[in-house]
C-alpha cells in the first residue's frame, strides 16, 4: 500500500490533468473535425495569465482571469486561423495549427523571456490516507477532473446547446438545416476546450511552480495522444485515455530500469494501440465514403 | 515513351551544379572560403536533401509526416558509429563515408518501411501523430543508448569530414537525391503516388497498388532523410540527439509549406533560404530576440497555408498571383502546333485541394460536401 | 514561371553568398586592434543565468585590465555570443568568433556545446580555457583547459564523501538522464561509490520536467540526496518535495546548483531540507579575493546573477592575461595581429609549465594538468541549513 497508492493517485491526478486537455483535443476534433495542435499551448498562455495576476494576490481571481483570457484567445484563433480553412483539406488546417502553435509559443518567450519563471499558487501541503501521505494538491486535481466532466457529459446530454454540438458532430450541413448555429457551436466548442485548457494549466502551476514557453507543448501531444488512445471525439474515452496515460507514466517513472523510455512507452503504446484497435478504446468506426 | 529534352526539366540540375562548382573552384583554388560559407554550405544541402525527401510524403503523397527528423537521427547515428569504427582501419576518407552513407541509409529507410506498415491503415491526422510518435521514440531510444554505443545524453563522436570536400560530396548528394525523386515523381509511380494523394478510394478502384506505393514513397523519403543525417554526422564532431526533436521536423515542414506543396524547386529554394536565412539572424539576432525568427516563421507558415487553401479567398487568388503578374508583364507566345508534354508536368500537379474543388462542382452545398468525417470525398 | 522566379531567387542568392565570401588568409585576426577573446555561451534560455554571469564577468575583467593598461598597452575586447545551451548553434557561432578576429577563447559556458567546440577549435589550434563547461571529454586536446572542476572529478568528491558518510546506508539520487552535465556525474558517482552504500535513483527527461511527484515519492525516505542536476529543475523539486522528503534530509548537488538562491519567485528559505553544493566559489565569502569579487559584481550587476560561474570567468581572464604578460616578460613578442594559432602555442606552453594564478576568485593557486584539468580545492558549500 505505502509503495503503490502514491503512485496509483499521482497517477490519477496527472492522468486527470492529461483527461482535461485531452477533452479539449476531442471535443474540437469531433466539431470541427480538426486536429488543434495548438491546444497544448493553449495551457502555457493560462499559466502565463496565472503567473501575471498572482501579482495581484488573489489565486481564484488568477484562475477566473486565465479562463477568461484563454476562452478569448481560443475564439480567436478559430475565429482568424481555422475559420478561413473550413472546407480546406486537413492537412492545411494540421499546418495551420502547427503555425499556431509556434506563434504562441515564440510569443510568450518575446513577452517573458525564455529563462523558467517561478509562481507559487498556494501551498495545500499534505494530507494522510490509510496511512499514507498524499499531496492535497493532487487530490483536489483529481476533484475538479471528476467534476468536470460529469458537468460535461450533462451539459452535452441534457441541454439544448449540448444537443446541438452533437448534431453538428454527426452531420454539419443537417444540423444547419434544422435550424442550428454552426459557427456558434464551433466557437462554443473551442471556448469549452479552451477553459478546460486554463484549468490544466493551473493544474501544473498548483503541483509545480516552474512555468517557461514550452510548458505546453509536451501535455499537448501527450493529452492527444491520451485522446486517440480513448477513442478520439469520444468524451468518455478522453478521460479513460487520459487517466490510462497519467497511470501508465507514473508507473514507468516508479521503476528505475524503464524510467529513461517513459516518453518512449506512451508512444509506443499509441502506436500499438493504432494499430490494433484504430479507433481506440471508445472510438466510433468510421467509415470511408467517396 | 520517351520526351524531348526540355531544359526546364533540368534546370535544377544546372543551377545547382553551377552553384557546386563555383563554390568548389572557390575552395580547392587557394582563394579560401570562409568557415562560416562552408558550414552554411554544408547546412543548405542537409537542408535541401531533408526538404525534397519530406516533400515526396507531403506533397506528393498527401500525408503527414512529423517524424523526418527520427529518421535524420537514425542515419546520422548508424552512420556515425559505423564511420567510428571503420575510421581506425580505413581512416577518414572517401571509403568510410561511402560505407557510412549506405548503412546510414539503408537503416533509415528500413525504419521507413516499418513505420510506412502503420501507415498503410492510418490516414491524416492519426499518421500524423504516430509519426511524431516515432520520431521522439528514436529520440529518446538514442539519448539513454550506453555511453559505449551510442554515447547516450552526451552524444556520439563521430569523425568529421575534411570540411574543404564535405560540400563538394553533399552538392553530389542533393544532385542525386534530385534525379531519384524527380525520375520517381515524373514516372508512372509517381503519377500513382499523386493519384493516393487526390483521392486513395479512386486510385485503389481504378487497381492501383496503394499499399505498395504508401510504402515505397515512405521508403524513398525515409532514406534520404537518412542521407541527410550521414551528412549531418560527417559535418559534426558530435551528434546529440536532442537536435533530432519533432521541433524540427516542423522546421523541415515550414521548408516545404513554404516552397508550396509538391513543388520540388520550391521546395529546394525554401531550404536554401530559411537556412541562410536562420544562420545570417543567428548571429544578429541573440538573446531572446533569437524568438523573432521563429515568430517570422510562425506568421508565415500560417499566412501561406491560409492565402494558398482558403475556399473564401479562391477568386483572389485567381485574380492575383504571381503567375498571372508574370503573364500580364511578358504575355509569352503560345504556339498551338506545339503539343505539350503531359507527363512532365506531374512534379507540378495542383495540390488536393484543387483537385477537390474539381470533385466537389456539382454539390452545391460545399458545407455538406466538407462535414463528412476526416473531409474524406 | 515558378521556376523562372526560383532561378532568379538561386542566383541573387549566390551573388550575395559570393559577396559574404572573405579574402583568403588563414588570419583572421589581422585587422585587429585589441586582443579578442572569444565566448559562446547560453546568454537565454533555461541555462541563460551562466551565460550572463559569465559575460558580466569576464568583461569585469576585461574591462579592469584594460583600464589598467592592458597587455603592454594593448587592451584586450570580449566577444560574447549566445548558444542557448544548444550545441547545432555552435558551429555558426565559431565561425563568427573566428571572423571577428578571435584570438583566444573561453570555450562555452555548458558542456553539450562544448563538445563541439574543442573539435572546432582544435581544428584551427584555437586556446580555449573554459570556466564552466565541465565535460571530462572538454579538455581532450591539447588546445583546451578547464577552470572548474571536471564532471568527473565531481562524481568522485561526491562519491567520496558518501562513502566516508553513509557507509552501509541508502542515500538517494536524481538526476536528468538526457543531459550530458547530469549523467555524466551521476555515472562518474556511481563508479566511484563503496559496494556497501545502497543508491535509490530516479530520473527525469525533458518532457516531464515541471511535475516530479513519481520521483519524490521513490526517494520519499532518503536521508541525504546527491542532485547533479541544474539549479532551474533541482529548485522545482525542493519546491515539490519539502513537506515529503524527511525535513533532516540534505541536498547535496554540483556546480549546477549555483543560483538556486537566487531563483526569482523561489524562496529557498521555505524549504526545510538543508542544501549544499560541491563548489570552488564561496558566494558568502567575507574576505580575500572572493570577498572583492562580490562587492565589485554586486554593485554593477546586482546580486542575481552572482554564482560561481562568474567567478570563474572573471578568473579565467585573469589566467590568459597573466599568461601572456608571463610570456611577454620571458622575452616572446605577442603581437595585437598575433593569430590563433600562434598564441595557442605561446599559451599552452605557459600552462603545461606550471603557471600558477595566484590569488584567483576561486582559488589561491590554481595550476593545470597537462591534460587540461584544474588543480584547485574544493569548497563543500552549505546554501542553507536546516530549519
Amino acid at each position: 500500500m505505502e509503495l503503490v497508492l502514491p503512485t496509483i493517485i499521482n497517477g490519477l491526478s496527472l492522468g486527470g490533468t492529461y483527461a482535461m486537455i485531452a477533452l479539449g483535443y476531442t471535443m474540437v476534433y469531433g466539431i470541427a473535425k480538426m486536429l488543434n495542435f495548438a491546444h497544448g499551448d493553449i495551457i502555457m498562455v493560462g499559466g502565463y495569465i496565472i503567473y501575471v495576476c498572482m501579482a495581484m494576490g488573489n489565486p481564484l481571481i488568477a484562475v477566473a482571469a486565465a479562463v477568461i483570457g484563454c476562452v478569448i484567445l481560443g475564439i480567436t484563433v478559430e475565429k482568424v486561423a481555422y475559420k478561413p480553412l473550413r472546407g480546406a483539406s486537413p492537412l492545411a488546417v494540421l499546418i495551420t495549427a502547427i503555425g499556431v502553435s509556434y506563434l504562441l509559443q515564440s510569443l510568450a518567450q518575446i513577452i517573458f523571456g525564455s529563462a523558467n519563471k517561478m509562481v507559487m499558487i498556494h501551498d495545500f501541503g499534505m494530507v494522510s490516507i490509510l496511512g499514507v501521505s498524499v499531496q492535497v494538491s493532487s487530490l483536489i486535481t483529481l476533484a475538479i477532473c471528476i467534476v468536470v466532466m460529469v458537468v460535461l457529459t450533462l451539459f452535452i446530454k441534457y441541454t439544448k446547446l449540448g444537443r446541438a454540438m452533437i448534431a453538428v458532430s454527426e452531420d454539419r450541413g443537417a444540423a444547419q438545416l434544422m435550424g442550428v448555429n454552426v459557427n456558434g457551436i464551433i466557437s462554443l466548442t473551442f471556448a469549452i476546450g479552451s477553459s478546460l485548457a486554463a484549468l490544466a494549466g493551473f493544474f501544473y502551476l498548483l503541483k509545480s511552480p516552474s512555468i517557461s514557453s514550452t510548458l505546453g507543448a509536451m501535455p499537448g501531444i501527450k493529452a492527444f495522444t491520451a485522446a486517440v488512445i480513448g477513442g478520439i471525439g469520444s468524451i468518455p474515452g478522453a478521460m479513460l485515455g487520459g487517466i490510462f496515460l497519467g497511470l501508465i507514466e507514473c508507473i514507468s517513472y516508479k521503476i528505475t530500469a524503464i524510467a529513461p523510455y517513459t516518453d518512449a512507452i506512451e508512444f509506443a503504446i499509441l502506436i500499438v494501440i493504432l494499430l490494433v484497435r484504430p479507433n481506440g478504446f471508445l472510438g466510433k468506426k468510421r467509415r470511408e465514403k467517396v | 515513351m520517351i520526351g524531348k529534352f526540355k531544359i526546364k526539366h533540368y534546370i535544377n540540375y544546372i543551377v545547382i551544379s553551377i552553384v557546386a562548382v563555383v563554390f568548389s573552384v572557390i575552395s580547392l583554388s587557394g582563394g579560401q572560403l570562409d568557415n562560416s560559407t562552408l558550414f552554411l554550405l554544408e547546412k543548405m544541402t542537409i537542408s535541401i536533401i531533408l526538404a525534397v525527401s519530406l516533400s515526396l510524403v507531403v506533397g506528393f503523397l498527401g500525408e503527414l509526416s512529423l517524424g523526418h527528423a527520427g529518421f535524420m537521427c537514425i542515419g546520422a547515428y548508424i552512420s556515425g558509429k559505423v564511420a567510428s569504427l571503420l575510421q581506425e582501419s580505413l581512416g577518414n576518407g572517401i571509403l568510410t563515408f561511402i560505407i557510412s552513407l549506405a548503412a546510414g541509409a539503408g537503416v533509415a529507410a528500413l525504419c521507413g518501411i516499418i513505420i510506412g506498415i502503420p501507415a498503410l491503415r492510418l490516414r491524416g491526422d492519426y499518421l500524423a501523430i504516430v509519426t511524431l510518435a516515432f520520431g521522439e521514440i528514436v529520440r529518446s531510444i538514442f539519448q539513454n543508448t550506453s555511453a559505449e554505443s551510442f554515447g547516450g545524453a552526451i552524444g556520439l563522436s563521430t569523425p568529421r569530414f575534411d570540411k574543404k570536400y564535405l560540400f563538394i560530396i553533399a552538392f553530389v548528394l542533393v544532385l542525386a537525391t534530385l534525379a531519384v525523386l524527380q525520375n520517381l515523381i515524373r514516372s508512372k509511380h509517381g503519377r500513382a503516388i499523386t493519384s493516393i494523394r487526390d483521392n486513395e478510394i479512386a486510385a485503389h478502384a481504378t487497381g492501383i497498388n496503394v499499399t505498395k506505393y504508401k510504402l515505397l514513397a515512405f521508403t524513398v523519403s525515409a532514406m534520404f532523410a537518412g542521407v541527410a543525417g550521414v551528412l549531418y554526422s560527417f559535418s559534426n564532431y558530435t551528434v546529440q540527439s536532442s537536435k533530432f526533436g519533432y521541433g524540427y521536423s516542423i522546421e523541415i515542414l515550414v521548408m516545404v509549406v513554404l516552397g508550396g506543396m509538391g513543388n520540388i524547386n520550391g521546395s529546394i529554394v525554401a531550404a536554401a533560404l530559411i537556412t541562410f536565412l536562420n544562420t545570417r539572424l543567428a548571429t544578429i539576432l541573440t538573446g531572446d530576440l533569437a524568438v523573432l525568427q521563429n515568430l517570422l516563421y510562425a506568421l508565415i507558415l500560417i499566412f501561406i497555408v491560409i492565402y494558398n487553401n482558403s475556399p473564401k479567398l479562391k477568386g483572389f487568388r485567381d485574380k492575383y498571383n504571381l503567375a498571372a503578374l508574370f503573364k500580364k508583364i511578358f504575355k509569352p507566345k503560345t504556339d498551338p502546333s506545339v503539343v505539350t508534354d503531359d507527363a512532365a508536368k506531374w512534379d507540378v500537379v495542383p495540390t488536393k485541394i484543387k483537385m477537390d474543388e474539381i470533385l466537389s462542382v456539382d454539390i452545391t452545398n460545399t458545407d455538406r460536401n466538407q462535414s463528412d468525417e476526416g473531409g474524406k470525398k | 514561371m515558378k521556376k523562372v522566379l526560383s532561378i532568379a531567387l538561386v542566383l541573387v542568392f549566390c551573388i550575395a553568398m559570393l559577396a559574404s565570401c572573405g579574402g583568403g588568409s588563414k588570419n583572421y585576426a589581422k585587422n585587429n586592434t585589441e586582443y579578442v577573446i572569444g565566448l559562446s555561451g547560453p546568454l537565454t534560455g533555461g541555462a541563460g543565468m551562466y551565460g550572463t554571469a559569465v559575460k558580466n564577468s569576464a568583461q569585469m575583467a576585461v574591462d579592469e585590465i584594460n583600464a589598467a593598461g592592458g597587455l603592454n598597452g594593448i587592451k584586450f575586447k570580449l566577444v560574447a555570443l549566445d548558444d542557448m545551451h544548444d550545441p547545432t548553434k555552435i558551429a555558426t557561432n565559431y565561425s563568427s568568433l573566428l571572423e571577428a578576429g578571435m584570438q583566444m577563447s573561453l570555450g562555452t559556458v555548458t558542456t553539450g556545446p562544448g563538445l563541439e567546440f574543442k573539435n572546432l577549435s582544435k581544428d584551427d589550434n584555437v586556446f580555449f580555457l573554459t570556466p564552466s563547461a565541465s565535460g571530462d571529454a572538454i579538455p581532450e586536446f591539447s588546445n583546451g583547459y578547464q577552470m572548474c572542476f571536471a564532471d568527473g572529478n565531481q562524481g568522485k568528491v561526491a562519491a567520496e564523501f558518501v562513502n566516508a558518510n553513509f557507509k552501509g546506508q541508502t542515500i538517494g539520487a536524481f538526476y536528468k538522464s538526457d543531459d550530458s552535465y547530469s549523467a555524466g556525474i551521476f555515472a562518474q558517482f556511481k563508479s566511484n561509490l563503496d559496494s556497501t552504500v545502497k543508491v535509490v535513483e530516479t530520473n527525469f527527461t525533458d518532457a516531464n520536467k515541471t511535475d516530479f511527484s513519481t520521483q519524490i515519492d521513490t526517494l520519499k525516505n532518503s536521508k541525504f540526496i546527491f542532485m547533479p542536476t541544474y539549479y532551474d529543475a533541482a529548485s522545482t523539486f525542493m519546491y515539490q518535495a519539502k513537506d515529503i522528503l524527511p525535513a533532516d534530509a540534505v541536498y547535496y548537488g554540483c556546480d549546477g546548483f549555483d543560483g538556486i538562491d537566487n531563483v526569482t519567485g523561489f524562496d529557498i528559505n521555505a524549504i526545510p531540507q538543508k542544501v549544499t553544493m560541491l563548489s570552488h566559489f564561496n558566494s558568502k565569502a567575507t574576505e580575500g579575493p572572493a570577498k572583492a569579487f562580490i562587492d565589485k559584481y554586486t554593485a554593477k550587476f546586482g546580486a542575481e546573477t552572482l554564482n560561481q560561474f562568474g567567478a570563474s570567468a572573471y578568473d579565467c581572464v585573469y589566467a590568459l592575461y597573466g599568461a601572456m604578460k608571463a610570456a611577454v616578460d620571458s622575452g616572446k613578442s605577442i603581437p595585437v595581429t598575433i593569430s590563433a594559432s600562434e598564441l595557442c602555442e605561446i599559451l599552452k606552453e605557459q600552462f603545461n609549465g606550471g603557471y600558477t594564478l595566484k590569488n584567483g576568485v576561486t582559488g589561491s593557486e590554481i595550476k593545470w594538468e597537462k591534460s587540461g584539468f584544474v588543480n584547485k580545492g574544493a569548497i563543500q558549500y552549505t546554501i542553507k541549513e536546516a530549519n
